[in-house]
């Protein structure tokens, strides 16, 4: 069992992983094939350790953060200090049989270290490095200090979550950050094939400015073909906007553009319901998005809508909308997540023994399924430490000098 | 035999994909050197086609959108009219010579014309076959319908997305076509091509785009699992930081973002600001403290920003290590000089509405290159070039194909 589960995974993938808040996505995304994942940190810790929220709300325990516990998910924590010689010495011997080496340093950290690519590449000649940054390692940008934030606001996505004169409002779990992760797994994976085919690795610069850009929808186009600035969608009627209901909100599509046919189901529902006033539905103006952009048409159907919606909890308009062919989806929190059927039918909630914390944590499971892969969570996020003595005995370091390592502050054990 | 110059040199994938998450994914494997044939037909042109913006805002035809014309750069397209039934001749002949297939329909279309993995794979075992339905193949909501609006609200992203006290907003996008269900999508593709390294073998990757979205986004149910908390409205801010936000400048809808998570950066965004009286109050100490005098917090920042530049301020800001960065609009990250450095945009010339603009992939491989080198293609443009090169009819049975309708 256990050796076929070794078959359906990339078990023979050996990754690196020297990222913080910026990053640790990328590796996870290995770790739920089955790659071998080795968390680095320093030796003061992964900072995300230190972020919010916790377990429990224990903020002074390095072991709580649910962020951490997330994406760290099925990797090794080794640590050590690489501002040690001795610490590089370790780290060298240790990538010359890694696949992927992922980092969020800020450019030329490593390079001051003696650890550029240029050097690792003399040592593993098909060592893919992959570096997360928020501005890339060029570029006039590069040494600017950068957060989600500002990240999401340089490169057009954060504009675009806001109508008219309003400031824009922020995606949760820094999208601009997990964008950037994201496609550094993808573009690692790209340099991954190439190099088994070829023998060569290479550096792969990935920057959560450039990710977001991947975005922007078409309001790059927008510019560029029409001269004008667009904002985000959300004040046409009907078309891509949310609504109250009894116990939250429900987003709905019911019409997009002047397609009539998308338009009849919802008007046909609304005349089920006997919904007060739903002839005004009716009516062809709705399908003219003018109609529905403005003030009149918003309001008009906010108020005969939410008649109707403001009697129903999201779950049952969900279910209802659905039935009648309407693009109509609740707005969920993380209760409903939780208790959403769909998600419940496929088992896709992973509840995870914590030993050390005393505790279960329920985490997402598998984004996708394979005919000859396995998704899977794997163990727990380490302990700080919890491998680092494991992974330098298997760089063939002796118990004696991993503990002189451990006395010197080279190493956490 | 290929040398691999391009990353993906050598691939081919035939791309049944239409509108937003497919076409994004089959649009990076060809800017990393795969032959992607896109298959169309005027009978069901990707609908994307006909979304704006249009080239000088005339929608006429099937030409003009930057919509669809940013996410099909560098591919190939036939008209392949599945109706009749000849087509599938030559949908079976490009599935002989491809790497990937890949389709976003519904769940059974692909099965309606025998293309389903069980037939796919017998006609090419190597392939990877690619699904990507909504909320997963099995399940009471498997057949639910919903756009990139309505998954956003359904996997929690919209709910945070919100002013404390109005509605919620979401990202203003169908975020979630956009970065999530491709990356996912892509990086299963890559898994089943490096396992097919090893075994020779093809299998299916099955996207679940309302799962892959959740895995980008866990915060919100780990927090109620945990905590029994509901995690509420965002703003622009973050339970780590304060100041945290966007803030007024001068100008049209022109504001600063900045974030300040360290007592360090605290200290150096008040030495920007000239070290006013009002920061040294203890109520901004710690962060615990601006946390909780947030909104008064955020009142003086705005009173400091407002009557000047934001792009003086972000420089001033970041080189004394400030996290600040402009809220740019559209046109502000096209002309935006960092972007330009780094060749991020590219102008490609189209037969119809001459040079437009594209992205790239936000990857830069040091020794492969990411290439825009051919604008979207016209509907059909490559119908003749491929089937007579690459799948090897002869003229003669191009002609009859075309004479029975099926390559329209």
């Amino acid at each position: 069992m256990e050796g076929e589960h070794k078959n359906r995974s990339l078990s023979d993938v050996k990754v690196l992983d020297f990222t913080g808040e910026l990053g640790p996505y990328a590796s996870k995304l290995y770790a739920g094939l089955g790659a071998e994942v080795i968390h680095l940190e320093p030796i003061t810790g992964d900072p995300l350790r230190r972020k919010g929220p916790f377990y429990k709300g224990e903020k002074n325990n390095i072991e709580a953060s649910l962020q951490f516990l997330y994406y760290n998910g099925n990797k090794k924590s080794l640590v050590v200090d690489l501002h040690k010689e001795e610490g590089r010495n370790i780290f060298l011997r240790l990538i010359s049989n890694i696949d992927i080496f992922m980092e969020s340093c800020v450019p030329g950290y490593l390079t001051n270290l003696g650890l550029s690519y240029e050097n690792l590449k003399e040592v593993n000649p098909k060592l893919v490095q992959t570096s997360i940054t928020p501005y890339g390692s060029v570029g006039p940008y590069k040494d600017y200090p950068g957060s989600d934030l500002t990240c999401s606001a340089m490169g057009g996505f954060l504009y675009l979550a806001g109508i008219d004169n309003e400031k824009p409002v922020r995606a949760c779990d820094d999208q601009a950050y997990r964008m950037a992760e994201s496609y550094a797994a993808v573009g690692s994976s790209i340099a991954l094939l190439h190099a088994k085919r070829t023998g060569k690795g290479q550096f792969v610069d990935v920057s959560a400015m450039e990710s977001v850009g991947m975005a922007l929808e078409n309001a790059a186009q927008y510019w560029d073909l029409e001269g004008s600035i667009r904002r985000g969608r959300g004040k046409e009627a009907g078309s891509a906007t949310v609504h109250p209901c009894k116990d939250g909100y429900i987003a709905i599509v019911a019409i997009m553009g002047k397609n009539k046919i998308m338009w009849e189901p919802f008007m046909k529902w609304m005349k089920d319901e006997n919904v007060e006033e739903w002839q005004v539905f009716e009516d062809p103006r709705w399908i003219e998005p003018s109609y529905r952009r403005s003030d009149e048409g918003y309001s008009t159907f906010c108020r005969i809508f939410h008649n109707y919606t403001m009697k129903h909890d999201k779950l049952s308009l969900y279910e209802k909308g659905q039935a009648n062919r309407i693009a109509l989806s609740p707005v969920s929190n993380g209760k409903d997540l939780l208790e959403n059927p769909q998600l419940k039918h496929r088992n896709f909630w992973q509840t995870i023994e914590h030993e050390n914390l005393g505790g279960e944590i329920t985490f997402p499971g598998a984004p996708y399924e394979f005919g000859e892969l396995d998704w899977r969570f794997g163990f727990p996020a380490p302990k700080f430490g919890e491998h680092t003595a494991q992974i330098l005995e298997s760089l063939n370091y002796k118990k004696e000098e991993i503990a002189v390592f451990s006395k010197e502050g080279i190493v956490h054990v | 035999m290929s040398n691999f110059e391009k990353a993906l040199e050598g691939l081919v994938v035939c791309d049944f994909s239409w509108v937003g998450a497919g076409p994004i994914t089959t649009n990076v494997l060809g800017q990393c050197g795969a032959e992607i044939i896109k298959i169309e037909s005027l009978k069901r042109p990707d609908i994307l086609r006909k979304g704006g913006p249009f080239k000088d805002g005339i929608a006429d035809g099937l030409e003009r959108s930057g919509y669809f014309a940013n996410r099909n750069p560098n591919k190939k397209c036939i008209a392949l009219n599945m109706r009749q039934p000849k087509a599938r001749d030559v949908a079976v002949r490009l599935i002989e010579k491809s790497d990937i297939i890949i389709n976003n329909f519904r769940v059974g279309q692909m099965e309606k014309w025998n293309l389903g993995w069980e037939d796919v794979k017998k006609i090419n075992p190597r392939i990877i076959y690619v699904t990507m339905s909504l909320q997963g193949m099995d399940g009471p909501h498997k057949s639910y319908m919903g756009f990139g609006v309505n998954l956003n609200a359904l996997c929690g992203l919209t709910a945070q997305a919100c002013m404390p006290g109005k509605s919620p907003f979401g990202t203003g996008t169908n975020y979630t076509d956009h970065v999530m269900v491709p990356t996912h999508t892509l990086f299963g593709i890559m898994a089943a091509l490096l396992q097919r390294e090893k075994t020779g073998q093809g299998q299916t990757v099955e996207i679940s785009q309302l799962e892959c979205a959740i895995a980008m986004k866990p915060i919100d149910s780990m927090v109620y699992a945990a905590n029994g908390e509901i995690m509420g409205a965002m703003g622009c801010g973050d339970p780590n930081a304060a100041p945290h936000g966007v803030y007024t400048t001068l100008g049209y809808r022109k504001w600063l973002a900045i974030a300040v998570f360290s007592n360090e950066e605290w200290t150096a965004l008040q030495k920007v600001m000239g070290n006013p009286a009002w920061a040294k109050d203890a109520k901004f100490a710690t962060l615990e403290a601006r946390k909780e005098n947030e909104e008064e917090l955020n009142a003086h920042i705005e009173d400091w920003t407002k009557d000047k530049y934001a792009v003086k301020l972000m420089k001033a800001l970041v080189k004394e290590g400030v996290k600040a960065g402009l809220v740019n609009d559209a046109r502000a990250a096209v002309e935006d000089e960092h972007l330009i450095e780094r060749d991020y945009w590219a102008y490609l010339n189209h037969p119809v509405v001459g040079s437009t603009l594209y992205n790239r992939a936000p990857i830069m491989f040091s020794e492969t290159p990411i290439e825009m080198r051919k604008a979207a293609p016209l509907l059909g443009e490559h119908t003749d070039e491929v089937l007579t090169g690459f799948l090897g009819y002869s003229d003669k049975e191009l002609e009859a194909l075309k004479a029975a309708d099926v390559l329209i």
